[in-house]
């Protein structure tokens, strides 16, 4: 199911906030209404935690998260750091990276298994994302564009892209990816999708403009309508591959 | 006439030489290098592939990279690795900046010989492969053009006096154009040329007709400052201008050079007028406006007026000839191989070095200029100089600790070289040059160094007593019982030490203890500290022996001492008398009891306690690990301990399993499972 949620009339609800598969983080300070959202929608699978980044609520755009693990800029502080590592489950691993492209999510997109990064990103960074989020990454652009963070909106069951993608683009990025994409909006023809929502494997939450096409394209592609969260998806699908292959 | 001095070098033919020129041209025709056609053939395989990959849901189904051109990509492997190649990226990197592409022959080229070649060049999709395609890339960018003739000779003329720069002749077909180019150069009327050049207030300008000069001029103004090498102008263009009286006359000096310069050019515009070809020099906004300044008879758009192709020297009549002979100069290869050879052996050197004529070169070598021009981007060789005094005093010297932790051995090092004079500016040079200054008599400046250094680094009262005394021999005196409590401290007798101290007469005592071996400058306190006795070491302080004393190594009594206990004991001495002595200077750490001894010590032993402990856990546990890891598959099921079947480590709370094994990682059960692949099918 995707939900409609506004972060202080602001419709951007993927800058303050960020969703993963097995853990969801809100931005500090924010009205309860927010939080009270994600939480009755995610509190019973996984643990919504209030953050901050360097002070900002704009976690969302600064940090690059999955189930695996969670990167965060240099600018993070140390109790920031701290209340996160407390915050989160154990076996989700919590890294800081000195990066000249501090906006982390901006310049990263990610799943569970693979990532668009931002061609200029830093050799080191792109180490420390693989070994930190267990994925394999590729440099590449969306539409044009280098902010592929900012313009893909990616789970393990599909993505939502920037609208003016070609169709040779999107062929070559669903097979680069390996999940199926199509080129969207939200919040009323927004084309920074990422931004506008924020989603995992079985719920999404966008900004409260979201036209109900929108919403319908979304849960098409994140194929929401079918979803639940289950231990056979999440934690135990690499023992699983390993042993059935 | 030619000149034929060696295989390798080329025949020179000047074009004014009519005879030999238009023997040349028979059968003119542009070498092959020079041509384009091999690009027209279209390799069809190629552009139905790209279109290919240009057509929307085509074949290639997204399994591709349009960004590269490659693909479909036949497995995942392959599709990963190219995406994570730096080839990729930097296509993407390209593409964002609205270049095309590059295939990866050329940028492997690129990254191999990393020069930045300016735009792209848009014909050759896999230039850097073949060899021709070098050939031709070498030929279209080199300053000379190619031609062949009749009897099968290849020879290279200056593009300049062919072609503006900014007219293409086109190299398609067989380059009619150029040929056309090169025949007309044989007519009288079109051998007028004109050779302007300025530099540094230096102008330089003849008009030749065939090999001869009909009119030439020459002009020098002071405009450059001697001292800085740099135009006037172009010094007052960085801002705060000087007023001295040099610059101002080199302003005025310019002024008048441009005036002059345009007056000449002027006067000479019908000559002008008449010529085929205006070749010039002159770098910069100034030089180029006396040349073409207002009422100029040139123009800049003019076709005929074009830049010299090389480097020239000071604008002199001489140089002026040497230019002309130089542009007019035709090399002639008697066959192609030995023109491809010499082609590629010149553009093998870097790209700026191809540009400039190798007849400038040699020239350069074999008329010596007597004023050698002085290469500024170069860095000039060093001239050994001596290195600078460094002053310090020793009293400004703060206090100097020595850690307890510091290894002796450094400071050992340190003082040896300083001995050896390998620390030139030490105090003890600087001692003895005061101690020259204080205008001692000459019978005391024979005493050495050594010497002076230990008078002064004493206290006043010992100063005064060596006034006292008559100073007759080169070495001090060393009392006899000084002398004889040196030999009991390196003779090991404890008790006659007590004794001599107890039975010492006065206050000599103290002076006694204080003096040095001339040899080595230790005192008996060193000596002491040296032989490693602590007790002595307590006695001879109590007694009066002072820790700041250096010897010759410049080491205090407790920086020479090489073991531990002799140190303690300077340690506990200090806490026991803090105002006995003033212990800036004498490098001791700082005092130390009894009972921080003892708490030292207990810390230490808790720690080998702590480290011996840590091992026999370690090794206890190795045991267990290589006895868990002997015993069978079956086995480790039925012993159900919570470590990895493969490698033996402990299990993370969610072990990775199939079967009824265990694993700490995904690398162990794909190992395990791959050892075993016959039971996995069972």
């Amino acid at each position: 199911m995707a939900v409609r949620v506004q972060f202080e009339n602001n419709n951007e609800v993927g800058v303050f906030s960020k969703l993963t598969n097995s853990y969801c983080m809100v931005a500090i300070g924010g009205s309860e209404n927010f939080y009270s959202v994600f939480e009755a929608e995610l509190a019973e699978a996984i643990p919504v935690v209030h953050v901050s980044i360097a002070g900002c609520r704009i976690i969302g755009r600064m940090t690059v998260a999955n189930k695996n693990g969670l990167l965060v800029p240099s600018s993070t502080t140390d109790t920031e750091l701290q209340h996160i590592r407390n915050s989160l489950p154990d076996n989700v691993k919590v890294q800081r990276v000195e990066e000249r492209l501090s906006a982390l999510g901006n310049v990263i997109a990610c799943n569970d298994y693979v990532a668009l990064v931002h061609p200029d990103l830093d050799r080191d960074t792109e180490e420390i994302l693989a070994d930190t989020l267990n994925v394999e990454v590729f440099r590449q652009t969306v539409a044009g564009n280098v902010l592929v963070g900012s313009y893909i909106a990616l789970t393990n069951r599909g993505g939502l892209v920037h609208p003016k993608t070609t169709i040779q683009d999107q062929d070559e990025l669903s097979s680069l990816l390996q999940v199926p994409l199509v080129a969207g909006t939200v919040n009323r023809g927004s084309e920074v999708v990422a931004a506008g929502m924020v989603v995992n494997d079985w719920s999404a939450f966008c900004g409260m403009d979201t036209t109900s096409t929108e919403i319908s394209v979304i849960e098409s592609v994140f194929k929401l309508n079918d979803a639940k969260p289950t231990a056979i998806t999440s934690t135990m699908r690499a023992s699983l591959i390993d042993s059935m292959s | 006439m030619s000149a034929k001095t060696d295989i390798v070098k080329p025949k020179t033919v000047r074009v004014y030489e009519l005879d030999d020129f238009e023997k040349l041209l028979r059968g003119l025709k542009v070498a092959v290098c020079m041509l384009t056609e091999s690009h027209q053939v279209v390799d069809e395989a190629s552009v139905i592939k790209r279109l290919n990959a240009l057509t929307i849901g085509g074949p290639s189904d997204g399994n591709c990279c349009s960004c590269c051109g490659v693909g479909p990509f036949e497995t995942r492997a392959q599709q990963t690795a190219h995406y994570k190649h730096h080839w990729h990226t930097h296509n993407l990197k390209r593409k964002l900046f609205g270049k095309t592409p590059l295939s990866l022959g050329q940028f492997n080229s690129r990254q191999d010989d990393n020069s930045s070649v300016s735009g792209s060049d848009s014909e050759g999709d896999d230039g850097g492969t073949k060899p021709t395609n070098d050939l031709f890339a070498a030929a279209t960018r080199h300053c000379k053009a190619f031609f062949t003739n009749h009897y099968g000779q290849v020879f290279c003329i200056y593009r300049c006096i062919l072609h503006h720069r900014k007219e293409e002749l086109s190299t398609d077909g067989d380059g009619q154009a150029w040929v056309e180019r090169c025949q007309r150069l044989s007519i009288p009327g079109f051998q007028r040329w004109a050779i302007l050049m300025i530099s540094g207030g230096h102008f330089a300008g003849a008009i030749f007709s065939g090999g001869t000069a009909v009119v030439h001029k020459t002009h020098h103004s002071y405009v450059t400052r001697r001292g800085q090498g740099q135009a006037q102008a172009t010094r007052d263009q960085h801002g705060n201008a000087p007023r001295s009286a040099g610059a101002s006359l080199r302003r005025y000096n310019q002024a008048q050079f441009l005036e002059h310069v345009q007056e000449i050019v002027a006067s000479w515009a019908e000559d002008l007028i008449g010529c085929s070809l205006v070749l010039y020099r002159a770098v910069g906004a100034s030089n180029q406006a006396a040349l073409f300044g207002k009422n100029s008879p040139l123009k800049r758009d003019d076709l005929r007026v074009r830049a010299l192709p090389f480097p020239t020297r000071k604008p002199t009549y001489k140089e002026v000839k040497r230019v002309h002979e130089t542009v007019a100069s035709i090399e002639v290869y008697d066959t192609m191989e030995l023109f491809q050879k010499a082609l590629i052996a010149s553009t093998a050197k870097p790209l700026t070095k191809s540009g400039s004529d190798s007849n400038v070169e040699r020239s350069k070598k074999t008329q010596k200029s007597p004023n050698k021009p002085i290469d500024r981007a170069k860095s000039r060789e060093r001239t050994p100089r001596e290195l600078p005094t460094q002053v310090t005093s020793s009293e400004d010297e703060g206090p100097c600790f020595i850690d307890s932790e510091t290894p002796v051995g450094w400071i050992k090092t340190l003082s040896e070289q300083s001995s050896r004079g390998i620390i030139t500016n030490s105090r003890k040079d600087l001692l003895n040059d005061t101690a020259i200054a204080s205008g001692r008599s000459s019978d005391s400046e024979q005493n050495d160094a050594q010497e002076n250094k230990e008078q002064t680094t004493k206290k006043k009262k010992k100063k005064k007593q060596d006034d006292s005394k008559p100073v007759k021999k080169a070495p001090p005196k060393i009392p006899a019982n000084v002398k004889k409590m040196w030999k009991i401290i390196s003779s090991n007798e404890f008790n006659s030490l007590e004794t001599i101290i107890e039975s010492w007469e006065g206050d000599d005592l103290e002076a006694a203890c204080n003096t040095q071996d001339p040899a080595d400058g230790n005192t008996a306190l060193h000596k002491a500290a040296i032989a490693a006795k602590p007790e002595m070491v307590t006695q001879i302080l109590t007694a009066g022996g002072d820790p700041c004393v250096k010897n010759h190594l410049l080491q205090t009594p407790y920086a020479a001492s090489p073991h531990h206990d002799t140190r303690v004991a300077f340690r506990l001495f200090q806490a026991q008398y803090p105002e006995k002595y003033n212990y800036n200077k004498s490098q001791i750490p700082g005092p130390l009891t009894p009972e921080l001894l003892q708490q030292e010590k207990e810390k230490k032993a808790q720690q080998k306690r702590a480290k011996r402990q840590r091992d026999k856990e370690k090794q206890a546990e190795k045991i267990k690990t290589n006895k868990f890891l002997q015993l069978t598959d079956a086995e480790k099921v039925k012993l159900d301990e919570p470590r990895c079947f493969l490698c033996g480590t402990h299990l993370p709370k969610q072990p990775f399993e199939y079967d009824k094994y265990k694993f700490c990682s995904i690398q162990c059960l794909q190992n395990h499972r791959n050892l075993r692949p016959l039971h996995m099918s069972a």
